[in-house]
C-alpha cells in the first residue's frame, strides 16, 4: 500500500484502475474530464486492459454503459452536472436494466446559470432513478468508494447501477494523500464480473429490457428495483465491514463525528462536511456539545440509522447544497420524512447554502449550531435560511449595476 | 443462416425466422423488409432497437426474435449498438467468451429517430467506425405516434401535423446522402416489395465489417392511408415511378441497382394514398404534383 | 351513472362510437367521460372505448369493471378472453352485438343471463373500407337503449365528432347511427343506470408482502426466443385468404416472403402454407399471388362453415 497525494479525480481513475474495468465509455466535461484523461492514457500503455470509447454525448455515453453491462463486462464511466442531466433519461432507464456498473458523477451547480462549481443539484435529479448513491467527502473516500459500489451493485441480492459522488473543485481539483491498495488486496475484494446470468450470447439469446404495457407487470418491475435498493442498506453495512477488514478504513453509511453527547448536531453530505467537522472542534472546544452526521449512502436511505443515531439529540441543522425551488433543501425533507412521528424526534432547522461552490464560512457553522439550539430550546423551527451575507449582497449589487450599464449600452434601456 | 449467394428469388429463404404474432399493423411494409432481413441475417444477432413502432415487436413476455434484442431509446441506439460491440469485443479479445458466443450488432430504427433526434448518435458511430448494420424502416412520418410528419416525410404528404390542403411543405431529407457522406463501408436502400434486390444488398452487407446502412422505404396502411393488401403493390410502384431509387455505396461510388425505364409517372404511386389524396380531389393540383413529378425527373437526370 | 363499454377493432371507429354517445348525452345534460383505451394492438387488434354519464359529477375513473351496456361491434371478438367482451357482466348487463345471427343463439352460445340486442344493420359492413361506419351504427344503437337520448341529440352528436372527416363521411356516418336509433325503438330504455360501488361488505384486496426477487426474473427481460407465437394475431382477421392448391403453381417463394407476418410458410411438398393462428389477414398475399390462385373470404363465413362441419 503506498500514500501519495492525488486529486479526486485522479482518486476515482485509481478506483477504476483497481476494479480492473473492462469498459469506460466516456465523454468530456469540467470538472469530470481528468478522470477519463487518466484512463485514457492507463488503457493506451496497457497498465489497463480493455477499452475507452469516446461518444458524443452523455446520453450515448450512459446508453453504451448499460448496453455494456447487458452484455456483461465490468463498466465505468464518469460526468457531471449538465452531462448527468442530458444523460438522465437513461440514467432512469438503465437503472431498470438491472445491469451493475459505476458512475462517477463530479458535483457542479446546474443552469441557469450556468456555472462551474459545485453542488448537489445534478444528483439529487438522479436520486429517483434507481441507482444507488454513495457521497465522497476526501480523495480517499472517493478511490474506495469506487471498490465499494462495485461490490454493491453486482451483489446478486442488489444488482443496480450506482454513483459515486464527489464535489467538482474541492475534491476533483484537490490533492490530498491517498492510500492506494495494492492490486493484489483490491482483487480480493472485489472478485471478477460475474454477469448473472444477464447477458448478451449467441448461445444464450434474450431480449432485454422489454416494453411492458399496463400497471401490473410495470409496477412489477418498479417495485422490484425499489426492492433490490432496499436490499443494499443491509448489504452494504456487510460488505464495508469487509472493507474495513481489508483496508483498515471503515466507511458507514452514516458518518458520525462527535455526535455521541451532542445536543445538536449539523446534517449533511460531500466534501464541505470536513468543514462542519472543524467547526465541531471549535464548537466543542468553546464548550458546546456539537456533532455531525454526515450522508454517505444517499440511496438507499438509511432512515432507521439515522433514527438510531438521531434519538435524544435535540436538534438538526441541516445544510443543504442544493435547493428544490419552491420547496426548499432536500435533505431535509428526507430527513424530516425519515424521523416522522419518532418519539422525541430533534428539531430540524433548514440551511440551504454551498451553492454553485460558494463557500461556508466557520462563523456559518456557529451560527447555524446557535440558531438551531434556540430554536430546539424554544420548540418552534426557524424558517429556512438561505446562506447569504450583506457583503455578499453589496458585491452582486455592483456586478448588477456593471451588468446594467452593459445593457444600455448595447441599446436595450431608456 | 443462408451462406448461399442469392441469384433468384427461388434462392430466398422458405422458412422465416421472424416470430409471427407481433403487434405490428396488418400489412405493415417495415415488418415485411424486417422479417425479409432477418431471415438473412440470421439469429446470431443483437437487435438494438430505437424508439418507433417497432419498439412493441418485444411486449413482455412476447418477443419475435430467435436471436437478441436491446430496447434502449429514441435517440441512442447506435451508442447501445456500441456498447455492445465493445463489450462483446472485450469479452472475445480476453478469451471471456468462445468466439461461436458472438453477435452481430444490429441497429433497429425508424424514419422518426434516424431522421432526427438519433443522428448526431448515429454520426457518432459511423465516425467510430462501429462495426453494425443500421436498419432503419422509413414510413416517413412519426407513425407510433400517429403520424406526424418527420425528416422523412415527402413534400406535399398530409400527415397529422400537416393537415393543409398543401400537405407537409418540406422535403423528404436525404439520409442516405448524410450517411454516405460519413464515407461508411456500406449503404443501400431497400424495399420489401423488391424481395431479391434486398437479398443481394443484405448478403453483401453482411459480409462487411463496419457502419453499414440499410434504409427501407416502408409502406404504411396506417399512415399513408390505403388498404393493407396493396403494401407490396405500392411499394413496387415507389420503384417504378423512380420515388424510391434503389441503389448502394461501395467503395466510394453509388451505383443504382434498379434505373426504372420507362418510369412511370409519380402520381400512378401518389394516388394509391390517402395521404395525397388532396393532390386528386377535389381537384387536381396540377402545380404540385408538376413540382413532385419535376423532382423525380431532376434527380433520374443525374443519374442516367 | 350510466357505465357503457365498447369493443371492436382497431379501425372500427370505437373512439368515435364513445365519442359520438359521450358528446349526445352531454347534449342532454348529462355529465359524461368518454375514452379509448390504446394498447400495443394496430388497426384490426381488439381494443375497447367506454363512456360514463351521469346527472351528478363523476368522480369514477378508467376502465369499467361493471357495465350496464356492452357493444359488441365485432362479433368474433367474444370468443378471445384478452377482449375481454364479456368482463364483469351480469343479468342486468344488455349486450348489443353486430351479428346476422339471432339473439336466443348468442345468449345459448353465451350462456348469458342479460338481454341481448342485435346491432340493426349488422353483417352488412363486411367491405373493409366501410368499417368505419361501425361506430356510428354502434353509438345510435347505443342511444336508444338507454333512453335519455333524443333523435336530434344524436344526430347533432355525429356532426360534432364525424366533421371533421368532411361532408359525405359526416352524412353517411348520421343517417346510419339515426337508422339504428330508428331500428330499436322496441328496446327503447332497456338499460338501467347501475349503482355506485358499496363501501359496505366489500371484499377486501388481498395485497401481497413483495420480496425483492433475483434480477435475472425481476428485469423485463425475456429468455426465450419467438414466444411471439404465443399471440393469436389470427384473431385479428375479418378476411381470410384462402389457397386453391388447384391452382397454386408453387411459386411459393412470393407469397411466403412477402407475408409480412411470417405466416406463411412453406411445406416439405413446396407448398404454401398458412398459419391462420397469426395471419392478420391483411391480404398482401392475395394480391401479390401471380396465378390469383388465393382469395380472400369473410372470417366469419368460414368459421361458420367450419362450426356446422364440426
Amino acid at each position: 500500500m503506498t500514500r501519495v497525494l492525488l486529486t479526486g479525480n485522479g482518486a476515482a481513475a485509481w478506483g477504476a484502475r483497481l476494479a480492473r474495468v473492462d469498459y469506460v465509455p466516456a465523454f468530456p466535461i469540467t470538472p469530470q474530464t481528468e478522470i477519463i484523461e487518466t484512463l485514457a492514457r492507463w488503457y493506451d500503455t496497457g497498465e489497463m486492459r480493455g477499452r475507452l470509447t469516446l461518444l458524443e454525448s452523455e446520453h450515448s455515453m450512459i446508453t453504451a454503459a448499460g448496453a455494456a453491462a447487458a452484455t456483461g463486462v465490468r463498466v465505468f464511466s464518469a460526468t457531471s452536472s449538465q452531462g448527468l442531466l442530458y444523460g438522465m433519461e437513461m440514467i432512469y432507464t438503465v437503472a431498470g436494466w438491472r445491469v451493475p456498473f459505476v458512475l462517477v458523477n463530479v458535483s457542479r451547480g446546474l443552469a441557469s446559470p450556468i456555472t462551474l462549481e459545485s453542488d448537489h443539484n445534478d444528483l439529487l435529479a438522479a436520486r429517483d432513478s434507481g441507482f444507488l448513491a454513495i457521497v465522497c467527502a476526501t480523495c480517499q473516500e472517493v478511490l474506495d468508494s469506487v471498490l465499494l459500489a462495485y461490490r454493491l451493485g453486482e451483489d446478486p441480492r442488489v444488482r443496480l447501477p450506482v454513483i459515486v459522488n464527489l464535489d467538482g473543485f474541492t475534491l476533483s481539483f484537490t490533492r490530498e494523500p491517498v492510500e492506494i491498495p495494492e492490486a493484489a488486496r483490491a482483487a480480493d475484494f472485489l472478485p471478477a464480473f460475474d454477469p448473472q446470468g444477464i447477458s448478451f450470447r449467441a448461445s444464450q439469446p434474450s431480449s432485454q429490457a422489454v416494453a411492458v404495457l399496463g400497471g401490473t407487470p410495470y409496477s412489477y418491475f418498479r417495485y422490484e428495483t425499489h426492492l433490490a435498493a432496499l436490499n443494499a442498506l443491509p448489504v452494504y453495512d456487510e460488505i464495508a465491514g469487509a472493507f474495513e477488514q481489508c483496508f483498515g478504513r471503515a466507511h458507514p453509511a452514516v458518518e458520525t463525528y462527535r455526535a455521541d453527547d451532542a445536543d445538536v448536531v449539523f446534517f449533511m453530505m460531500g466534501a464541505f462536511a470536513t468543514k462542519a467537522k472543524a467547526a465541531v472542534d471549535g464548537l466543542r472546544e468553546a464548550g458546546e456539545r456539537v456533532g455531525l452526521l454526515r450522508l454517505r449512502l444517499l440511496r438507499p436511505f438509511p432512515e432507521a440509522r439515522l433514527r438510531a443515531l438521531l434519538a435524544g439529540t435535540r436538534g438538526v441543522a441541516v445544510i443543504d447544497q442544493n435547493l428544490s425551488n419552491g420547496k426548499g433543501g432536500v435533505l431535509h425533507t428526507e430527513l424530516a420524512s425519515a424521523l416522522y412521528g419518532m418519539r422525541d424526534a430533534p428539531l430540524l432547522a433548514s440551511f440551504v447554502g454551498g451553492l454553485g461552490g460558494r463557500d461556508i464560512g466557520a462563523e456559518e457553522f456557529y451560527e447555524m449550531a446557535a440558531v438551531t439550539r434556540r430554536a430546539a430550546q424554544g420548540g418552534v423551527a426557524p424558517a429556512p435560511r438561505l446562506l447569504y451575507t450583506a457583503t455578499e449582497l453589496r458585491e452582486m449589487r455592483k456586478l448588477q449595476a456593471v451588468a446594467a450599464v452593459e445593457r444600455l449600452e448595447t441599446g436595450g434601456g431608456q | 443462416m443462408s451462406e448461399h449467394v442469392i441469384q433468384r428469388m427461388k434462392d430466398l429463404p422458405s422458412t422465416h425466422l421472424l416470430g409471427s404474432g407481433t403487434p405490428m399493423c396488418a400489412g405493415c411494409g417495415g415488418l415485411g423488409a424486417l422479417h425479409e432481413i432477418y431471415d438473412l441475417l440470421g439469429t446470431r444477432t443483437v437487435f438494438v432497437n430505437a424508439a418507433g413502432c417497432m419498439t412493441l415487436l418485444s411486449v413482455y413476455p412476447f418477443t419475435p426474435f430467435r436471436g437478441s434484442w436491446l430496447y434502449t431509446a429514441m435517440a441512442s441506439a447506435p451508442a447501445g449498438a456500441q456498447g455492445v460491440r465493445d463489450a462483446l469485443d472485450i469479452l472475445l479479445e480476453h478469451k471471456r467468451i468462445p468466439p461461436e458466443d458472438d453477435l452481430s450488432t444490429v441497429v433497429l430504427t425508424g424514419d422518426g429517430a434516424a431522421y432526427g433526434m438519433g443522428l448526431s448518435a448515429t454520426s457518432g458511430a459511423i465516425e467510430r467506425g462501429l462495426d453494425f448494420l443500421y436498419l432503419c424502416y422509413d414510413n416517413e412520418g412519426y407513425g407510433n405516434t400517429g403520424q406526424q410528419f418527420s425528416g422523412a416525410t415527402p413534400h406535399a404528404a398530409r400527415t397529422s401535423t400537416s393537415a393543409g390542403a398543401r400537405g407537409y411543405s418540406g422535403e423528404k431529407k436525404d439520409l442516405f446522402s448524410i450517411w454516405t457522406a460519413h464515407r461508411p463501408v456500406y449503404a443501400a436502400t431497400v424495399i420489401g416489395a423488391e424481395p431479391l434486390d434486398l437479398a443481394k444488398k443484405i448478403e453483401k452487407a453482411k459480409r462487411l465489417t463496419g457502419p453499414r446502412l440499410v434504409l427501407a422505404l416502408a409502406p404504411c396502411p396506417t399512415g399513408w392511408d390505403f388498404d393493407p393488401q396493396q403494401t407490396v403493390e405500392i411499394g413496387r410502384l415507389a420503384v417504378r415511378t423512380g420515388i424510391w431509387p434503389l441503389k448502394e455505396y461501395l467503395d466510394g461510388k453509388v451505383v443504382h441497382t434498379r434505373v426504372p425505364h420507362p418510369r412511370q409517372p409519380v402520381e400512378d404511386y401518389l394516388k394509391t394514398q390517402g395521404r395525397f389524396r388532396h393532390l386528386f380531389e377535389p381537384a387536381r393540383n396540377e402545380a404540385l404534383l408538376g413540382e413532385i413529378q419535376a423532382r423525380v425527373d431532376a434527380y433520374w437526370a443525374n443519374v442516367e | 351513472m350510466y357505465r357503457i363499454r365498447f369493443h371492436g377493432r382497431g379501425g372500427q371507429g370505437m373512439k368515435t362510437a364513445s365519442r359520438i354517445l359521450g358528446s349526445a348525452f352531454f347534449r342532454e345534460g348529462y355529465e359524461v367521460q368518454d375514452a379509448p383505451r390504446y394498447g400495443a394492438e394496430r388497426r384490426g387488434a381488439p381494443i375497447f372505448a367506454y363512456v360514463r354519464a351521469a346527472q351528478r359529477p363523476i368522480h369514477e375513473r378508467g376502465g369499467i369493471a361493471q357495465p350496464d351496456l356492452v357493444v359488441v361491434a365485432d362479433e368474433t371478438l367474444t370468443p378471445i378472453p384478452a377482449a375481454g367482451v364479456l368482463a364483469g357482466v351480469s343479468a342486468r348487463t344488455v349486450l348489443l352485438i353486430n351479428s346476422a345471427e339471432s339473439e336466443d343463439a348468442w345468449k345459448a352460445r353465451l350462456n348469458y343471463a342479460g338481454r341481448i340486442v342485435r346491432l340493426p344493420g349488422g353483417g352488412e359492413t363486411r367491405e373493409r373500407a366501410e368499417t368505419a361506419t361501425i361506430g356510428a351504427i354502434c353509438a345510435g344503437a347505443a342511444a336508444r337503449l338507454v333512453g335519455r337520448i333524443s333523435r336530434e341529440a344524436l344526430a347533432l352528436a355525429v356532426d360534432d365528432e364525424i366533421a371533421a372527416l368532411g361532408r359525405e363521411a359526416a352524412e353517411k356516418s348520421r343517417e346510419r347511427a339515426l337508422a339504428a336509433f330508428d331500428a330499436l325503438d322496441f328496446a327503447e330504455g332497456c338499460v338501467m343506470e347501475g349503482e355506485a360501488h358499496d363501501a359496505r361488505g366489500y371484499a377486501a384486496p388481498e395485497w401481497v408482502e413483495l420480496a425483492a426477487e433475483a434480477a435475472l426474473a425481476a428485469a423485463p427481460d425475456i429468455r426465450a426466443v419467438a414466444t411471439s407465437v404465443e399471440v393469436r394475431t389470427g384473431l385479428w382477421r375479418t378476411l381470410r385468404p384462402v389457397i386453391d392448391y388447384d391452382h397454386c403453381k408453387g411459386c411459393s417463394w412470393v407469397c411466403s416472403t412477402l407475408c409480412p407476418d411470417s405466416a406463411i410458410q412453406v411445406d416439405a411438398e413446396g407448398a404454401p402454407r398458412i398459419d391462420y393462428d397469426h395471419c392478420k389477414g391483411c391480404l398482401v398475399c392475395v394480391a401479390v399471388c401471380p396465378p390469383h390462385a388465393i382469395r380472400a373470404l369473410p372470417e366469419k363465413d368460414v368459421q361458420q362453415a367450419q362450426e356446422a362441419t364440426a
